[in-house]
């Protein structure tokens, strides 16, 4: 995004310090030589004894040291070390290791490190280090450690990532600022003479501050990473403290300030100047209301190029083509063509030219990261939205998200935070989320059941609110055959076992405000046919779906399922007529209060059969508290998926 | 998963000015014409039978320029066309190793409105292959992402390569995953030059020489090959069409001689290699002390590299083809497959037991016994068994053209037993390097006694459809040891998740009460797991009735359709795998109908099953035997009968009747 700052450009002046390398590794004791599993980390494969990170900003370095137990043949893989960095400016030196075995033998690390290439363009170079200690075995203990120094030019305040992939019993950070700091300054020239952190894990208030001017952290029995289906995005989990060189006092004076000039710079890109006053013109009419401009501004909007789905021009086509580079929304319109921010940003300036109060929203991208106000960097600040106030009622649109319907966000922008404006002022928000009703998913299925089971039909989807953006978004980046091919591939994983779909077409999927119509031809073996019966699944959706939060009974992390969703599913079943249904599946009806509910139920007109099933789920994040009540719930509905209903064959059919 | 340990990247955040890079000269080109080769490249009219392609290739010309040492010079020209939007990742790369040197890269583009744009040094990134966690590697690649490449647009790319002066061949891959219209190679022999070339999975062309020593091959309208709507299909490589052509040692006259040449390469190459280091020596010797027979002593020394050579791979320029020394890769206890073949060799010779390199590659069908070859990517070993040893676990034999019998074994798999062999091998080809008896073998396909598993299940029905009860499985053979390897690479909690997914595909909402691995130290004996589970709803009501299916857990069918089958059927591995799974009923239940036996017997596999009652108990019994690895296409109706088969028992229904 063109209009961000680069805060942490920074520069300073060499300044001497005294180095506090750790000189020679510690012996191991008999407990840890002898250890073969860890009663803190029941099962783990591996766990730090000690980890040690030390940044010294005056030295110019970093650097790290580790000592591991080996507890099973995986935890070998921490044998292996790699250390990615960038080479313009940093350097890996001084690493040294060893393998130390459970009888007490040491093997010293003695190949020398291989220093690789990672990705290397005309500005930049990254490369990792890499090493792989010794003889090693389940059982062993790795100890290694190295620096990495930069150059006198530069400052580097660490970033620390408590939590390990594996268990820590004890970990030391430290962190020696650079002194004199008022000679350091960032992109802007402003002198950067403070010192803050930020932390996720509550760690933070276990930093102390020494009398040197350093910080230190000692925190022990860190536990490992976690991982789990549908967890938010690490950021917001996983412990760790970020230190930045700054010119504010609090971090309240940081985002009052940052504040003021994020809403600046947007409000500049965003100036209805009067080449857009006279556009908008022709796209509104004087006497639409504020709605009906609103929409109207959005669509024109959504029929321009935007870049992030199709792609960006290089210079030299921009070039060629006698166009510059994009400074403005009024150069974003003239050129029909710009990027998922720089269109948001141009709907509010056509909003604003269009007389509507119009304000721009900055907020992390709920995909890839949470929000978080510790961290002092509007960096993290990752996409625009628009708000436009109708009514008196703010309406939040997502003009930058192609094929997005008009008042709805795409899932990734719901329920995140950061800046907006408003008739108030700059202040901090929160995007809200949509209920379950505007994402719905219908699925109705005419099956023709033949006596030997087989099965032949249509289905319908009908597909609004997310799920249908997810797929037209798709269409923008690939095209409308290969959209078929992952749709069918996406709904055969959902059909019981020997049925195939064959994808037939699509309706509606250029049309965003419409609902997308997907129609699939199926065919296969569904039912069980045996000498008196023929056997049907009830929920011939739910039966062979997988269910999440079934198997896993407990739940560290909080839970994240994007958006609330509402399936309704109407399967008619024509059955053979020497078949005779006599007891029709009784229906079925789970509730999770105020969270979500299921319900099935089986009809039968002559021969024909028609199966119901409906799911509804209102909720997106949840606290990993609430997990019980959702693995209840779940387990209920994957019970109650495996419903089957029986035909009877007639006697007469039988022969008898 | 295996991993590295990886630490976050460290970036320069603060930087006093900055400092530019000096662009570098000439690799690149600065704002050169189009080309001739390419405007003529351009005029080529998008064929119609490109179908859905997301782009084509109009052009692709290799021409290796062989000097007096046999080393290649490598100059590509290619043009391709974006048709789609998904098509525009299609540009191009140049890789490049230690041993070689790119003396330039040129990429230009014809857009869509035929304005034209040549790729500047900004135009163009470098990425090492540093992300696989078990390698390290010097292998890099220079790749283009020019300007303008949209639909309609041609990207055209020109660079030469000074290639490794090692490698004396060329495989010409000539199909791809997009449509090829014309494809061309050149080889320009040092005089009095040979050469010898093969093609696999397409009829030969015949070369021309167009000049002295200056041969050259060309392609039309080849057809993409897409194998993503084809289940059960074989390795994409081992069905793309390719050629390989030699100029070194092995362009001699006589497939079965230039496969002695290749395999006489590899002894070179890894001749001083497995020389046993005193260490070496001294460890062998105490850990055969006193071991019985030949299979005492062999599976002493595999089974100690299996367990403590750590897979790590040092991939830098010829090490990516040369091994370790036999001493290096003992001390350190880490090796990729080449070392580990390294070190058996090395030990094997202590025990005066002869072994031998074998390169292969662990994609079945890729090395093809009409293409002599050093393609592939991996490297086994070929253990010499004496004529008087005759044993019965010793089942991965194959023999050689001098009647010699080798045992066939991957030391790189750690937890296959020596004697048997990892079903990804069986049906492959491999090249024996054994000096002057070098050649290619074909490798064993395993009885199906060499592997599969053996299911029991005790559980108990209520009224209420709840189902409990216990798995107890036995693992053997190449399954067997996959699975041991799945547990190596997983931790407490992933294996209890794994094994929750697993059943619960069969008995959703299925609560595991426990489960245990047993791993015997001895990798010839099964593992077994057992585990215990509650499923609350397993049976379901309709009226007076109670439907219960016989087959709780676990699945034998693959993958098919009906749709029409041009390419082999891979059938993964031969095997036998039986479930026998008793259920008592609920008191106050009989059984009103059970699913109809399956009896199914074929040439390459049998299918048998039965639902019976006793007394109160649903007693189900299968047994699936696969005996071969993989069918011709003209098969699938078979395939098709078979899956179906198991498909229709595994979902079959009992009926219980309320009495």
């Amino acid at each position: 995004m063109r209009l961000k700052h680069l805060l942490f450009s920074l520069c300073c002046l060499p300044v001497a310090f005294t180095s506090q390398l750790r000189a020679q590794f510690p012996a191991p004791t008999k407990e840890e030589l002898e250890m073969t599993s860890d009663p803190k980390a029941p099962g783990a494969d591996a766990v730090y004894f000690y980890r040690e990170e030390t940044t010294d900003d005056s030295l110019h370095y970093h650097s790290v040291y580790a000592r591991i137990k080996v507890l099973s043949e995986k935890g070998k893989e921490l044998a292996t070390v790699r250390i990615p960095y960038e080479r313009h400016n940093f350097k890996v030196t001084d690493i040294k290791g060893r393998t130390i075995h459970s009888d007490g033998t040491a093997v010293p690390l003695t190949t020398k490190p291989s220093d690789l290439v990672d990705v290397k363009t005309k500005e930049v170079q990254i490369n990792t280090a890499v090493f792989t200690l010794p003889s090693v075995e389940v059982g062993s203990i790795l100890e290694y450690k190295f620096q990495i120094r930069y150059e006198d030019n530069v400052v580097n305040s660490p970033d620390w990532d408590v939590q390990q992939p594996y268990f820590v019993h004890k970990a030391h950070y430290a962190f020696l600022p650079a002194k004199g700091m008022y000679v350091i300054t960032n992109s802007r020239g402003e002198a950067l003479n403070r010192l803050m952190y930020g932390s996720v894990g509550g760690i933070g208030e276990k930093v102390s501050h020494k009398i040197t001017g350093g910080y230190e952290l000692d925190l022990t029995d860190i536990p490992a990473i976690p991982s789990e289906d549908w967890m938010p995005p690490q950021n917001s989990v996983n412990w760790r403290l970020q230190f930045y060189y700054t010119q504010y006092a609090t971090g309240a004076e940081f985002w009052q300030k940052e504040g003021n000039r994020w809403q600046k710079e947007a409000d500049h890109f965003a100036e209805p100047t009067k080449a857009l006053r006279e556009s908008v013109t022709q796209i509104v009419a004087a006497n639409d209301s504020d709605d009906q401009k609103s929409r109207k501004i959005y669509a024109a909007v959504m029929k321009l190029d935007n870049t992030d789905f199709t792609r960006e021009k290089s210079k030299a086509e921009l070039k060629s083509e006698k166009l510059k580079q994009v400074k403005d929304a009024e150069d974003v319109w003239k050129q029909k063509s710009g990027s998922s921010d720089e269109l948001a940003l141009l709907y509010i300036a056509l909003a604003r030219a269009a007389g509507l109060h119009a304000y721009p929203m900055q907020i992390v991208n709920r995909n890839h990261a949470i929000f978080d106000p510790t961290l002092m960097s509007t960096s993290q600040l990752d996409d625009y939205v628009a708000i436009v106030s109708i009514d008196g009622k703010d309406v939040y649109l997502d003009p930058g998200q192609k094929m997005c319907p008009y008042g709805v966000l795409h899932w990734k922008h719901m329920l995140a935070s950061g800046f907006r404006e408003s008739d108030k002022g700059l202040g901090a928000g929160t995007t809200p989320a949509t209920p379950y009703t505007t994402n719905l998913v219908d699925r109705i299925a005419d099956l023709t059941i033949d006596p030997s089971g087989n099965v032949k039909g249509t289905i319908r989807f009908i597909l609004r609110g997310q799920e249908a953006l997810h797929w037209r978004q798709l269409s923008l980046r690939t095209d409308e055959n290969e959209v078929k091919k992952q749709f069918n591939e996406e709904i055969r994983r959902e059909l019981p076992e020997g049925v195939q779909a064959d994808f037939n077409h699509f309706l509606g999927l250029p049309d965003y405000e419409s609902n997308l119509l997907a129609m699939v031809d199926v065919s296969g073996t569904l039912a069980n046919v045996t000498g008196k019966h023929l056997i049907l699944p009830e929920e011939f959706f739910g039966a062979h779906a997988g269910h999440p939060f079934v198997s896993q009974d407990k739940r560290m992390t909080p839970i994240d399922v994007h958006f609330a969703l509402m399936k309704q599913d109407a399967v008619t079943y024509h059955v053979p007529a020497e078949f005779t249904i006599e007891n029709p599946p009784a229906p079925a009806s789970i509730g999770w209060a105020n969270h979500a509910a299921f319900k099935s139920s089986s009809t039968v007109k002559g021969n024909d059969i028609v199966a119901t099933r409906t799911i509804g789920y209102n909720y997106t994040v949840l606290d990993s508290k609430e997990y019980g009540d959702l693995h209840d719930f779940y387990q209920k509905v994957a019970a109650a998926d495996q419903q089957q209903i029986v035909l009877t064959r007639s006697q007469t059919a039988r022969g008898n | 998963m295996r991993g590295g340990h990886l630490l976050h990247p460290v970036l320069a955040i603060a930087v006093v000015a900055a400092f530019p890079m000096q662009a570098r000269s000439g690799i690149f080109g600065k704002n050169q014409p189009l080309p001739d080769w390419a405007v003529q490249a351009n005029k080529t009219r998008t064929p119609d039978y490109v179908k859905d392609a997301s782009a084509v290739i109009l052009y692709d010309e290799y021409v290796e320029a062989i000097d007096a040492t046999g080393r290649p010079t490598e100059r590509e020209r290619q043009a391709i066309r974006i048709l789609k939007p998904q098509g525009r990742h299609n540009t191009c790369a140049v890789g490049y190793d230690v041993d070689e040197k790119i003396n330039y890269f040129r990429v230009w583009t014809v857009a869509a409105d035929e304005k034209q744009y040549m790729a500047q040094d900004t135009d163009f990134v470098e990425a090492g292959d540093t992300q696989i966690p078990v390698m390290l590697s010097t292998y890099k690649e220079r790749i283009a992402h020019p300007p303008a490449v949209d639909v309609g647009a041609t990207v055209f790319c020109e660079s030469e390569e000074v290639l490794r002066p090692y490698m004396h061949e060329k495989v010409w891959r000539i199909q791809n995953g997009i449509p090829v219209v014309f494809q061309a190679l050149e080889i320009d022999l040092p005089q009095g030059g040979h050469h010898a070339e093969a093609w696999h999975s397409f009829k030969a062309v015949p070369g021309v020489e167009v000049a002295p020593g200056h041969w050259r091959w060309e392609v039309r309208d080849m057809p993409a090959l897409d194998l993503r709507d084809i289940p059960s299909h074989p390795e994409w490589e081992a069905l793309a069409a390719r050629m390989s052509v030699q100029w070194g040692d092995a362009a001699v006259e006589g497939k079965e001689n230039e496969w002695k040449a290749v395999g006489a390469w590899v002894t070179g190459l890894e001749a001083d290699r497995p020389q046993p280091s005193p260490e070496i020596t001294a460890f062998t010797q105490s850990l055969i002390a006193g071991a019985p027979d030949f299979y005492s002593k062999l599976s002493r020394i595999t089974e100690n590299i299996q367990k403590n050579i750590r897979y790590f791979v040092v991939s830098r320029g010829i090490s990516g083809f040369q091994a370790n020394h036999a001493g290096d890769i003992f001390r350190n206890r880490y090796g990729d497959c080449k070392d580990k073949t390294t070190l058996l060799i090395s030990m094997l010779r202590v025990a005066g037991i002869n072994a031998y390199y074998m390169p292969v590659d662990d994609r079945r069908g890729i090395v093809d016994p009409e293409v002599p070859s050093i393609y592939g990517n991996h490297m086994i070993a070929a253990i010499e068994v004496p004529a008087d040893v005759n044993d019965s676990r010793l089942m991965a034999l194959a023999k050689g053209h001098d009647g010699r019998r080798y045992l066939i074994f991957d030391p790189t798999n750690e937890r296959t037993p020596v004697g048997n062999l990892p079903a990804y091998l069986q049906g492959s080809y491999g090249i024996l390097s054994a000096g002057p008896a070098s050649q290619v073998l074909a490798l064993p396909i395993l009885p199906p006694e060499g592997n599969g598993n053996e299911r029991k299940g005790s559980f108990t029905l209520g009224a209420d459809g709840a189902l409990t009860g216990q798995v107890d499985v036995t693992h053997g053979g190449s399954g067997g040891a996959e699975l041991r390897l799945s547990l190596k690479d997983s931790d407490e909690k992933e294996r209890r998740q794994a094994l929750e997914n697993s059943v619960a595909h069969d008995v959703p909402g299925v609560v595991l009460n426990s489960f245990q691995y047993v791993q015997p130290a001895e990798l010839d004996k099964p593992m077994e797991l057992h585990y215990k589970f509650t499923a609350a709803q397993y049976a379901h009501s309709a009226g007076p009735l109670l439907l219960v299916r016989p087959r709780v857990v676990g699945s034998d069918a693959m993958a098919f359709n009906d749709k029409l089958r041009t390419v082999p059927i891979d059938l993964n591995a031969t095997g036998r795998w039986r479930d026998s799974f008793d259920i008592a009923l609920p008191a106050g239940y009989v059984v009103d109908e059970t699913p109809d036996p399956v009896s199914l017997d074929l040439d390459f596999a049998s299918y048998h099953s039965t639902v019976t009652v006793k007394a109160d108990q649903l007693h189900y019994e299968r047994e699936l035997v696969v005996k071969q690895v993989e069918l011709p296409a003209s098969r699938v109706a078979d395939f098709r009968k078979l899956e179906s088969a198991i498909l229709m028992d595994e979902k079959g229904t009992a009926v219980l009747k309320k009495q």
